[in-house]
């Protein structure tokens, strides 16, 4: 009798984890229809924008900026990489965390001190976990990226880029190969120079001359913060939407375990259930059968 | 009638215009300049504030948008702007918000960052606030 009830049991508590995995999977199935939108709509910028910093890299006289020059004067072991790495704020999402916490490991690998600033509650907990020492004040959310929230991160970066406590910015972020692949990206951010791989140009083409106006400073102090920006807050939109998707796949697979799972529970408990019916049968029977011999 | 050229405005969150216009005005940190057609090649720094564009039929549409950068190349133009707004688009109350807000950072003034993200967002609400004012002849509360 108890071998039905505990299947009973087992059949009712798989169906109770399964409304909550579906219930997941609708929520992060129209909120990756949201992110989706976000990161198509921010696409247009952010190509226009990588093309013309390159063109602006390319035209650009010999010129001091901060943004672009190698830190020279800094020792290779002395430089301090700050590493914006940008995560989930809940688990969940099949392998989605994992993954950029192994891609941090490789870009870390070359890197003597580094900085981490995590955006995302898992990627916090996991460095706490660790031990791995974080920028504690740097607190956002990986949820509803805005471009409010990219403009704090960016001015934040850049006050420590500026005053020198960092000399490098990478970023390690999600990006949306297709719709159901997507990869671990590190990016160097800043300085520029070499974070940019330039396009080789036959010689015989024709080079136009840019004028850069109020000035080149000018030019390039207003748009690499801009283009920081924009690349930190397409690269969260982006790694949201891998969010999304890995988790809504992550459910629809823990949904469809589920219903294989109650099939054959459900399977076991009808031949449990007609091997006590039968047994039952066997009983009366054959006990009716020893009542009529005595008599 | 006057020569045409390409033009394509790009905000971070959407395409705001592609198409051909006559001529193009924005504001950069020393004043207003033009672009007109077969104007020479140069990248502009915008600084916030507003810009307005002449279309085919040679009617100005005027918008408000951050900071960003124009550049012009043979005979197309692609204008980069992290926000970009029509004036009649603006949420008067949001804005009128977000100044109050960026005026009480500024005078809470924290750390230099943080003054420049208020400065920064000041000069965004007070530009939003002056054209939706500008566009419903009413003069701003300021």
């Amino acid at each position: 009798m108890s071998g039905t009830r505990e299947i009973k049991n087992r059949i009712n508590s798989v169906r109770d984890t399964q409304k909550i995995t579906n219930a997941m999977y609708l929520i992060s199935s129209t909120k990756l229809r949201k992110a989706r939108k976000q990161l198509e709509d921010t696409e247009p910028y952010f190509f226009a924008m990588q093309s013309t910093i390159q063109r602006l890299l390319r035209h650009l006289p010999d010129l001091d900026s901060i943004y672009l020059d190698e830190g020279e004067d800094v020792p290779e072991d002395k430089k301090v990489t700050a590493v914006l790495v940008i995560t989930a704020d809940k688990g969940l999402a099949g392998a989605y965390n994992h993954n950029v916490i192994r891609g941090l490991d490789e870009l870390m690998k070359t890197k003597r001190h580094a900085k981490l600033f995590v955006v995302g509650e898992v990627g916090r907990h996991y460095f706490d976990v660790h031990k791995i020492p974080i920028e504690e004040t740097f607190k956002y959310t990986a949820q509803n990226p805005s471009l409010h929230r990219a403009r704090m991160i960016t001015e934040k970066l850049l006050e420590l880029y500026q005053s020198r406590e960092i000399h490098e910015l990478y970023i390690q972020y999600t990006s949306m190969k297709n719709s159901m692949e997507s990869e671990s990206v590190g990016a160097k951010l800043l300085p520029l120079k070499t974070g940019i791989e330039s396009v080789h140009i036959p010689s015989e083409v024709p080079q136009e001359e840019f004028i850069m106006s109020p000035s080149p400073e000018d030019v390039v102090n207003n748009v690499l913060p801009n283009y920081i920006t924009g690349y930190i807050y397409s690269a969260l939109v982006e790694s949201f939407c891998s969010e999304q998707n890995s988790r809504m796949l992550a459910m629809q697979s823990a949904n469809k375990s589920a219903n294989d799972i109650l099939h054959d529970l459900s399977i076991q408990y009808n031949r449990v259930r007609q091997s006590i019916i039968t047994q039952e049968i066997t009983e009366v029977s054959s006990g009716a059968k020893a009542i009529r011999r005595e008599n | 009638m006057a020569e045409l050229f390409y033009i394509r405005i790009i905000a971070s969150d959407k395409v705001f215009y592609e198409g051909k216009v006559q001529a193009f005005v924005g504001t950069t940190m020393d004043g207003e300049f033009e672009f007109l057609a077969h104007h020479e090649e140069e990248i502009v720094a915008l600084n916030v504030g507003t810009f307005r564009y002449k279309d085919a039929e040679g009617n100005w549409i005027k918008a408000v948008s951050g900071l960003g950068v124009a550049q012009y190349a043979n005979n197309r133009c692609t204008i980069l702007v992290d926000t970009c707004e029509k004036p009649e688009d603006i949420d008067r109350k949001r804005a009128q918000a977000a100044l109050e807000r960026a005026r009480e950072q500024i005078r809470q003034n924290r750390s230099q960052a943080e003054y420049y993200v208020a400065q920064a967002s000041l000069a965004r609400a007070l530009t939003r606030l002056k054209e939706t004012f500008a566009s419903s002849g009413k003069g701003p509360r300021l």
